[in-house]
């Protein structure tokens, strides 16, 4: 069955990082000026050549795209003639808006999926218009790729593009991650966690048969966590229990009938909901009358933070009351498999080195189900 | 409510031919011998388990023979209750001292060993520590306890050790269990060094060496003998089946293990008991084993040979370490078009694919036989050649 694939391409993307700025938004004039020229539509390029080196013959595609170096131009450098343009940009230099008008397009032609070129602001913007409807796919190419939809590189997006196509790639959560503006502008430079967007996984497979395997939906997977916690609640029920920020303890949460917040941390004691959406403040303040909590925290973003990404209220004084032994991290086994370690970077270095020591976290990928997995903490 | 309670039967079959994962019997004409007839055409058998071609050892089948004539066709009963024949004791006796432990138990199938005896030896509050390529009957055994589960990558001692570490707080009891051989490559699991961590934390060590049994150590007697550690690994788990070319799961350990396993293991103690037949080839494999080393060594060297020969050829051959060799070659479609056209040629080996083995290493997995002249490996080597240049992947 033919595809229909929209093909975006944030032209500026990736140009601040060469000449030291953390993004090239609002900042490109800067960035021309230091020396940038453009890198996104080389990468763009690049991923297509693979893609069409090693799979093209195979798969039958309809492109959506925008005109010029958002998208057409490149699609035509690298021969494919047959696409439609759904976006003409008004001006030369392209903005956030053109991406955002782009997306809004290709939804009213019903794409399967969008893939985009850029970083993590692209990924926002393309994430602002099209929520949940559509999965998306990244071609990294910007400053900063915290997200979770991008592929590591040019070729592993062009295989799981490839992949996507002949349905052996399933629909999971990734997050959209990106720099703090309101922060940023105060000089700290933290990464904030903005939405859940549909991205593309590789599913989790049980053996049936011999050698025949099913594919497990990630709900399915959730459901078995989500008993497992269940279980740990009964066990410790004179605990405080943390929700953390992401879409696998949101739907764990809604499952055990805890009205979540998606992009915050809550609290739950005795099955009934004592804080939600709780900042530093109101995490220390509760844990000073609930000595006995944990905390149930999943990989978050590209890189599988687990802390230190997209959820600062869990600040270094938050955890060292919690305790190191009292984190319990769940993920579905397909994160797992896409980033193999789990990283923190609290802020804290002695804290960090804690868990450096800890070397491994047992990860829970189902019911009374763990894996053994290194932790890093590496920044990024 | 209305409803056609047998729908499902049809409906799912179904769905697995249209998923072209049905499996389509293949049926043997002759015996499994080095040259067997499949569906009607004569092929150089490379997918068997009967790695020693005992199955076909005058000396197993007179064992066979002589036992039913003595004892009849079948044995009456379960073991426990009046379906313990001399015989059988007299296996688990022998094979005790072949593999150097104080005792061993025979189970109907290696499948009712794992799936009788593991949620035996754990329960609530206690954990499992896996490895992930562990064989199916071990996961469907683990599957039975109420005891926690705990996965490390392939071999790695380390994972291993920090989840031993992290179990060692939690839990009461703590089953270390690991294949000896594993199917899919061939490889070997550490298993002296997963003796070393788990005595540190108190742990159980169960090995499946399902693959290593009649094949690896001195004389086949198995992984324990392998790494010099005899009587060493809690249960030492293994089969009939393969090398020994009979059939049957069993376990080799202390007097208290088997103690245990025969009057807990819900598997043994509700099947019946080995027909006479069968309990006289298994006396007769072991006797073989210890008395006529050529099988073993037949083996290794038509593996040295056979290994050597592809990797020359620019086949990637993997990281096997033991007769189970497989053949690389990237795409499912073309392991399956590999396989179709060895048996076209002659060859019988089937094709291992997403997702038991990972995408781009789909392969053929062959499995030598000690049975197997040189002529026929060059036989089968020459089509491996012709196919692999053919189909790109040489």
């Amino acid at each position: 069955m033919e595809s229909k694939i929209g093909f975006v391409v944030n032209p500026i993307a990736g140009m601040g990082g060469r000449v030291g700025l953390k993004g090239t938004d609002g900042v490109l004039k800067e960035a021309v000026k230091l020396g940038a020229t453009p890198t996104a539509s080389i990468k763009a390029e690049d991923a297509l050549r693979y893609y069409l080196s090693n799979y093209s013959n195979k798969d039958s595609i309809q492109w959506f795209t925008c005109a010029g170096m958002m998208g057409s131009e490149e699609l035509k450098n690298v021969s494919i003639k047959e696409r439609k343009i759904v976006y003409t940009p008004s001006g030369k230099d392209t903005t956030s808006e053109d991406t955002e008008q782009a997306c809004k397009n290709l939804l009213k032609e019903h794409v399967d999926l969008i893939l985009f070129c850029g970083g993590d602001g692209t990924a926002r913007n393309v994430f602002e218009v099209v929520g949940k409807n559509v999965p998306i796919l990244g071609v990294p190419s910007g400053v900063k790729m915290h997200s979770g939809v991008f592929g590591i590189n040019t070729s592993a997006a062009a295989k799981m593009l490839h992949e996507f196509v002949n349905e052996r790639l399933t629909i999971g959560d990734a997050e959209i991650m990106d720099l703090d503006e309101v922060l940023y502008r105060k000089g700290e430079w933290k990464i904030q966690l903005f939405g859940i967007a549909k991205g593309i996984v590789e599913p989790t497979y049980v053996q049936v048969g011999k050698t025949s395997y099913a594919s497990v939906s990630d709900d399915e997977i959730k459901d078995e966590i989500t008993e497992h916690i269940e279980d740990e609640m009964e066990k410790y029920s004179d605990f405080m229990f943390l929700f953390g920020s992401g879409g696998t303890i949101d739907y764990i949460a809604k499952k055990l009938g805890f009205d979540n917040t998606l992009l915050g941390i809550d609290a739950v004691c005795n099955k009934r909901v004592v804080g939600t959406d709780l900042n530093e403040e109101g995490l220390l303040q509760l844990l000073k009358t609930h000595k006995k909590t944990k905390i149930i925290l999943s990989p978050i973003g590209a890189q599988g933070f687990i802390l230190g990404r997209g959820n600062l209220q869990l600040s270094p004084p938050v955890i060292k009351k919690i305790g190191l032994d009292n984190i319990i991290v769940v993920s579905t086994p397909s994160k797992i498999a896409s980033t193999p370690v789990i990283r923190v970077d609290t802020g804290d270095k002695k804290l960090d080195h804690m868990f450096v020591l800890k070397e491994f976290m047992m990860v829970v990928i189902g019911y009374r189900l763990s894996r053994v997995v290194r932790i890093q903490t590496n920044n990024f | 409510m209305k409803r056609n309670p047998t729908a499902f039967l049809k409906e799912e079959y179904e769905e697995l031919v249209k998923n072209n994962f049905d499996w389509k019997l293949r049926i043997l004409q002759s015996g499994s011998t080095p040259h067997s007839v499949v569906d009607g055409k004569e092929v150089i058998m490379l997918c068997s388990n009967n790695y020693l071609n005992l199955s076909n050892h005058p000396r197993l089948v007179k064992g066979a023979i002589d036992a039913a004539k003595k004892f009849g066709a079948g044995s009456g009963s379960v073991r426990a209750i009046a379906g313990t024949l001399e015989l059988h004791m007299e296996v688990e006796k022998k094979l005790a001292k072949f593999k150097g432990t104080e005792s061993s138990l025979i189970y109907q199938t290696g499948f009712a060993a794992n799936a009788g005896l593991i949620p035996q030896l754990v329960g609530k509050g206690d954990i499992v520590i896996s490895d992930e390529f562990n064989h199916g009957s071990i996961i469907d055994g683990v599957r039975l306890t109420k005891a926690d589960r705990a996965v490390y990558k392939h071999c790695n001692m380390g994972e291993l050790e920090k989840a031993l570490k992290d179990a060692d707080k939690k839990y009461n009891r703590i089953l270390t269990i690991t294949d000896g051989v594993f199917s899919m490559d061939g490889d070997i699991a550490p298993v002296d060094e997963i003796v070393k961590l788990a005595k540190e934390y108190g742990a159980m060590t169960y090995v499946d060496d399902a693959h290593g049994e009649g094949v690896i150590g001195p004389d086949g007697r198995g992984i324990g003998a392998h790494y010099g550690i005899e009587g060493e690994i809690d249960v030492e788990m293994g089969t009939f089946s393969k090398a020994f070319g009979v059939v049957g799961g069993l376990i080799a350990g202390s007097q208290d293990l088997v103690n245990f396993a025969f009057n807990k293991s819900r598997t043994w103690l509700l099947s019946g008991s080995h027909p006479p037949a069968v309990a006289g080839a298994q006396l007769a494999a072991i006797e073989v084993l210890e008395t006529e080393p050529k099988h073993v060594n037949n083996l290794w060297d038509n593996t040295k040979y056979f290994k050597k020969e592809l990797s020359s050829m620019g086949f990637d051959t993997g990281h096997s370490q033991t007769p189970i060799t497989p053949v690389i070659v990237g795409e499912s479609s073309v392991a399956k078009e590999l396989s179709n056209s060895l048996y076209d040629e002659g060859v019988f080996a089937l094709p291992i694919v997403f997702p038991m083995v990972a995408r781009d290493k789909a392969r053929i997995r062959t499995m030598m036989n000690a049975g197997l002249t040189r002529e026929d490996l060059d036989f089968a080597l020459e089509k491996f050649e012709k196919l692999g240049k053919k189909l790109d992947i040489i």
